[in-house]
C-alpha cells in the first residue's frame, strides 16, 4: 500500500496539474469563470484559517473582499497605478480594516461576533452607493484588463487565470505554513480550549487578532484579483450574499482543510449556474436543497466526506488483509 | 420639534413591536435547539402568502389568518422533524449552512409560486387615528403594540403556568436529563419550532401591509430582529422584546434626525447599537452568562 504522505503529495500534484491545464481544456468564458472561482478560493482559504483552524466566526469575508476590490480599482483608474502593484495595497487596506474589526471582536467571540460581522456585510452595498464620490455609486468603476506581455503564448484570459492561480498558490503556501508546526498547534489550541491554551503560554488575544488580520488580508488580496479579472467593480458585485457564499463555500468544502477552499469555491461559483440551467424559477430551491442535503449527508464538507471514506476504506482493507493471512496459513496446512 | 420627536418614538415603538415579535420567535428556537434560524422571516413570508391565497379564493381575510396560525405551527414542526432533527447536536457551522439553505429555498418557493411582483396585503386593524398633544396614534400602531402584549402574556403564561410549558423549558435547558423524568424531548423541541413559526407568522402579518407582500419582504425585518435578540440576550424572551423596541426607536430617531444616515444607511443603526452594548456586556442586556467548567 502507498504510505499516507505519498498519497498527499500525489493528490496535491494531481490537483495542481488539473488546475494548470484548465486554460487548455476550456473555452475562454469558462476560463474567466474559473479565474473568478480561484479568487473566491483565496477568500475562502482565509475563512478556513479563521473558522476551521482558529474557531472564530466571520460573516464579513465579503466586506474585506469588497475593500480589496475597490482599493485596486480606485488606485488603478484614478492614479494610473499598475494593477498588479495595487495588490499589496489592497491587502494592506483590508488587513487594516480587519484589525479595526478584530480588536473589538476579541470581546465579541462566538454568536455576537457572527452578528456584528453580518451587520458589516449588510452595510457594505448601501455604503458603497452612498460614498459616490469615491466609489462612483451604482455605475461602478470599469478598468482596462491588463494585456498579456509580448512573450506570453496565450491570450488575456489565460494570463489572468494563471495570475489567479499563482496568487492562490502563494496563499496556499502561507496557509500550509501557518497550520503546521508550533503556529498551527497554537491556532488549534486556541480553538479547542482557550483556557488551556492560555495556561500553556499562548497569548489568546494575539493569536486571535493575528488570524483575523491574516484572514481579512487574504480576502483583500482575493478582492483585488477579482477586480483585475472582472475589469469592473460595483456594489452589485459585493452584495451581502457574497459573504454568505464564502461562508457556504468554506463549510461545504470542509473548513479544516486547505483543499476544501478550492472545492467550496467551485461549488459556490458553478452550482447556482447549473441550478439556473436546470430550472430558472427553481434555481434557488435546488441550491437550498443541495445545501441542506449536503449537511444531512456530509457534515464536515466534501473533504470531510473524502477523509471518512478513505479511513473507512483503509480500515476495510486492513481487516481483509488480516482475515486473509490466517486463511492462507490454513490452506497451506491442508496441502502439507 | 418635540412633537416630531415624540411622533418618531411612537412610530419606532410600533416598528419595534414587530421586530420584537420576530426576535421572540428567534429566541424561542434558540432556546429550544441552540439554532439561530435566520430563515424565520422566509418561513413566515411563505405562510403569509398562503393566507393571501386563501383570501383570493374567497375565504374571509380574518378567517384565513386564523386558519394559518395553526398551519404555520404545523409547518414549523414539520421543518424541524424532517430537516433539523437528523442533525440535532451537530456543530454550529452545520446549522448555519442548513439555515442558509432554508433561507434560499423557502424564498425560491414563494418566488416560483407567486412571482416577484409585490402584492397589496390588507391591514388587520381599521384606518383610524387619534391625535393627543399633537402626536398621532393610528389604530394600526396601537393594534400592533396590543398584539405584542397579548403574544408576550400568552407565551409567558404558557411557559410559566402549564405542564407543557414547564416540559418545554426543561427540554431546552437539559436535553440529556429531561428524558429521565419522562419528558419527550424531541416532541418538546418540535413544539418550540412550531410556536416560533406561528409567532413569526403573526409578525409577518402585522408588517405585510406596510411593506407589500413580496418574497424577500422579511429580509430587513429579520436583520433587525437578529440585532434585537442579540441586544437583549439570546436566552431571554423579555430581552428580545426590550431589544426589539430599542432597535425600532433607535432606527426611527436616527433615520429622522441624523441626516448622514437617512433611509439608505438606517439598516446600520441596530448594528451600531448592538456593537456598543455588546462591548460593555458581551452576553446582551438580559442574557445570562453560561458557567463552564474547563
Amino acid at each position: 500500500m502507498i504510505a499516507r504522505p505519498h498519497l498527499r503529495i500525489i493528490a496535491t500534484a494531481a490537483i495542481a496539474l488539473a488546475l494548470v491545464s484548465v486554460p487548455a481544456l476550456f473555452p475562454d468564458f469558462l476560463v474567466y469563470q474559473f479565474s473568478v472561482a480561484l479568487t473566491y478560493a483565496i477568500a475562502i482559504l482565509g475563512l478556513n484559517l479563521l473558522m476551521g483552524f482558529n474557531g472564530q466566526i466571520s460573516v464579513a469575508q465579503g466586506v474585506f473582499f469588497a475593500i480589496g476590490g475597490y482599493t485596486t480599482a480606485i488606485l488603478a483608474t484614478r492614479y494610473g497605478a499598475n494593477v498588479f502593484a495595487t495588490l499589496p495595497i489592497a491587502v494592506a487596506t483590508a488587513s487594516l480594516l480587519g484589525l479595526a474589526v478584530g480588536v473589538p471582536a476579541l470581546r465579541w467571540q462566538g454568536l455576537p461576533l457572527a452578528f456584528i460581522t453580518f451587520g458589516l456585510a449588510v452595510l457594505v452595498p448601501p455604503l458603497a452607493l452612498k460614498l459616490e464620490a469615491i466609489t462612483k455609486g451604482a455605475t461602478g468603476i470599469s478598468m482596462a484588463k491588463p494585456a498579456p506581455p509580448a512573450w506570453f503564448p496565450g491570450n488575456q484570459d489565460t494570463m489572468l487565470y494563471l495570475c489567479c492561480l499563482a496568487g492562490l498558490a502563494l496563499c496556499v503556501m502561507i496557509a500550509a505554513r501557518l497550520t503546521r508546526g508550533d503556529t498551527g498547534r497554537s491556532l488549534r489550541a486556541v480553538r479547542d480550549n482557550g483556557l488551556i491554551a492560555e495556561s500553556l503560554g499562548i497569548n489568546l488575544a494575539k493569536v486571535r487578532l493575528a488570524t483575523f488580520v491574516t484572514c481579512s488580508g487574504m480576502a483583500g488580496f482575493a478582492g483585488g484579483l477579482f477586480a483585475i479579472v472582472n475589469g469592473f467593480v460595483s456594489p452589485e458585485s459585493f452584495q451581502m450574499t457574497k459573504s454568505f457564499d464564502f461562508l457556504v463555500g468554506a463549510i461545504v468544502g470542509g473548513i479544516t482543510s486547505i483543499s476544501g477552499a478550492l472545492i467550496g469555491a467551485l461549488f459556490v461559483m458553478f452550482l447556482p449556474d447549473w441550478a439556473a440551467d436546470m430550472n430558472i424559477a427553481l434555481s434557488g430551491l435546488i441550491y437550498g436543497a443541495v445545501l441542506i442535503a449536503m449537511m444531512l449527508l456530509a457534515r464536515d464538507g466534501v473533504v470531510g466526506l473524502i477523509r471518512t471514506l478513505a479511513t473507512g476504506l483503509g480500515a476495510y482493507l486492513a481487516q481483509r488483509n488480516a482475515h486473509e493471512q490466517p486463511e492462507d496459513r490454513q490452506s497451506r496446512q491442508f496441502q502439507t | 420639534m418635540m412633537q416630531l420627536f415624540l411622533q418618531q418614538i411612537v412610530e419606532g415603538l410600533a416598528a419595534g413591536a414587530i421586530y420584537a415579535s420576530l426576535a421572540l420567535a428567534l429566541v424561542l428556537i434558540y432556546r429550544a435547539t441552540r439554532i439561530i434560524n435566520f430563515a424565520q422571516g422566509e418561513m413566515a413570508t411563505l405562510c403569509v402568502y398562503c393566507a393571501w391565497q386563501l383570501n383570493q379564493w374567497g375565504v374571509p381575510f380574518i378567517l384565513g389568518i386564523v386558519i394559518m396560525v395553526p398551519a404555520s405551527f404545523l409547518f414549523g414542526a414539520l421543518t424541524f422533524r424532517l430537516m433539523i432533527r437528523p442533525v440535532l447536536g451537530a456543530s454550529d457551522h452545520t446549522m448555519v449552512v442548513i439555515c442558509i439553505g432554508f433561507f434560499v429555498g423557502f424564498e425560491a418557493i414563494a418566488l416560483s409560486v407567486w412571482g416577484a411582483d409585490p402584492r397589496a396585503f390588507p391591514r388587520l386593524f381599521p384606518d383610524h387615528a387619534w391625535t393627543i398633544g399633537g402626536v398621532r396614534f393610528t389604530a394600526n400602531n396601537l393594534g400592533i403594540l396590543a398584539t405584542l402584549c397579548v403574544l408576550t402574556l400568552g407565551l409567558s403564561a404558557l411557559f410559566r403556568f402549564t405542564r407543557i410549558g414547564l416540559a418545554m423549558r426543561a427540554a431546552a435547558a437539559e436535553r440529556e436529563k429531561s428524558p429521565l423524568v419522562g419528558i419527550p424531548v424531541e416532541t418538546m423541541l418540535m413544539l418550540g419550532w412550531g410556536l416560533a413559526a406561528s409567532v413569526g407568522f403573526i409578525a409577518a402579518v402585522l408588517i405585510a401591509p406596510s411593506l407589500f407582500l413580496s418574497p424577500p419582504m422579511m429580509v430587513p425585518v429579520v436583520i433587525y430582529a437578529l440585532a434585537a435578540a442579540t441586544l437583549g440576550g439570546w436566552d431571554s424572551p423579555a430581552g428580545a422584546i426590550v431589544g426589539g423596541l430599542i432597535v425600532g426607536v433607535a432606527e426611527s430617531l436616527c433615520a429622522t434626525f441624523v441626516s448622514v444616515i437617512g433611509n439608505e444607511l438606517k439598516v446600520g443603526v441596530p448594528f451600531a447599537v448592538m456593537a456598543v452594548i455588546l462591548l460593555a456586556r458581551p452576553r446582551g442586556l438580559f442574557g445570562s452568562t453560561a458557567v463552564i467548567r474547563a
